[in-house]
């Protein structure tokens, strides 16, 4: 069977270029390995127009549900390993998932958003799960009254914070630079939360533990020392990566691995569109991803003649 | 008649992979214990005896102990065609 449309991921971009697909009666499958995307992870969201404060889990429900209103063909919990072009002109693409399954489809969407970025330093590995987590959304609840770390003065780092001091007894945020990045508005919750300690300029160097993770080593970057940080847990939340490792090899991607998109969402080979945090768009936002999503399917089928 | 699966289901209310793997036990037809760890401490420990870590969700099918939302595995031990 050779779909018209192929989209790849599953928050808020692709599941809004799916609805619009779907309207315009493309024929479209959707495949995505989860539903949301970093969405899922916001505690509450305060952004998204239309409510005025929302859990991410309620709004990836809120999408999926508009979405499945549709006659979509949909591949959940399931992950592409990689694209291919197996014509020139007028262009055919095969897909090929992680559990070996092949579709073939005339135009892409890859919507397929972040993935959190590792420190890659020795034993974060190990750690992972033994005192290590990337979710404080999932895993702040279990650090009560204990003491944890987030790397990470961001907004991420500073809403898991947040969260955290519902629960653990102190939090400390190592954040690299010389000051906080989050919001100003953020900035002042952190500020007024006795819980939370900020310490600036701090590197990261050394995990240490034995079961469980036990403490970091960081240096301080303007006075050089090394200083042990003794903790029960570390979250990290330093930023992402654009997940485009699917489809790197065969269209141009900036310097920060983000697919470079046209003002049509088009990417450098015909017929491949991108949206959302994968592209090199100026800000990732979860209603501008939405619009992107939008934005791509209008444009594919505008592509495909519909 | 084969017997049912005895599932327990270790999770914490605003996981977004816990709150997958139990839909995605309802839309099967399975009836499973839901442990919210956040709350019991004993429930907690005992997570973290059987599994060895701390991040959830963890589900105990038959007394085998499978780590985070993995439908592969999942599907394996509850005979469900993916």
């Amino acid at each position: 069977m050779l779909y018209e449309l192929i989209i790849i991921g599953g928050g808020p971009a692709a599941i809004t270029a799916g609805i619009y697909a779907a309207r315009k009666k493309v024929k479209t499958l959707l495949i995505c390995a989860d539903w949301g995307g970093q969405m899922a992870y916001a505690p509450d969201i305060e952004n998204y127009p239309g409510f005025e404060k929302i859990t991410g889990i309620e709004l990836v429900n809120k999408f999926k549900q508009h979405l499945k209103n549709y006659p979509i063909e949909i591949l959940e919990h399931i992950r592409v390993e990689k694209i291919e072009t197996i014509s020139g002109d007028n262009p055919i693409f095969k897909i090929r998932t992680l559990k070996g399954e092949e579709f073939q489809t005339r135009a892409v969407i890859v919507a397929t958003g972040k993935v959190p970025r590792k420190l890659n330093i020795p034993k974060e590995e190990e750690f992972i799960g033994k005192g290590i987590s990337f979710c404080a959304i999932c895993d702040a609840p279990l650090y009560k009254d204990k003491v944890v770390a987030v790397i990470g003065g961001g907004n991420s780092g500073c809403d898991s914070s947040l969260l955290l001091s519902q629960y653990a007894k102190k939090i400390y945020i190592l954040q690299f630079g010389p000051n906080l990045t989050c919001d100003v508005s953020t900035r002042e919750k952190i500020r007024e939360n006795k819980k939370i300690q900020v310490i600036t300029n701090a590197q990261v160097k050394e995990i240490y533990g034995d079961k469980f993770i036990k403490g970091v080593k960081y240096q301080d970057r303007t006075s050089k020392e090394i200083k042990n940080l003794d903790i029960d847990g570390l979250f990290i939340a330093i930023g992402s990566l654009p997940a485009s490792h699917p489809i790197k090899e065969m269209i141009k991607l900036n310097e920060d691995g983000e697919i470079i998109i046209d003002k049509n969402n088009m990417t450098s080979q015909k017929g491949i569109f991108a949206a959302g945090d994968v592209t090199d768009v100026c800000f990732k936002q979860i209603i501008i991803a939405a619009g992107e999503g939008a934005k791509a399917a209008l444009s594919v089928c505008k592509y495909l003649g519909k | 008649m084969e017997k049912k699966p005895h599932i327990k289901v270790y999770s914490t209310p605003m996981c977004p992979y816990c709150y997958t793997l139990k839909e995605f036990l309802k839309e099967n037809g399975f009836e499973f214990e839901d442990i919210d760890v956040s709350k019991d401490k004993k429930s907690l420990d005992e997570m973290v005896e059987k599994s060895g870590q701390m991040g959830v969700p963890v589900i105990e099918i038959d007394g085998e102990i499978i780590m985070g939302f993995d439908k592969e595995k999942i599907c394996k031990k509850l005979k469900i065609s993916e």
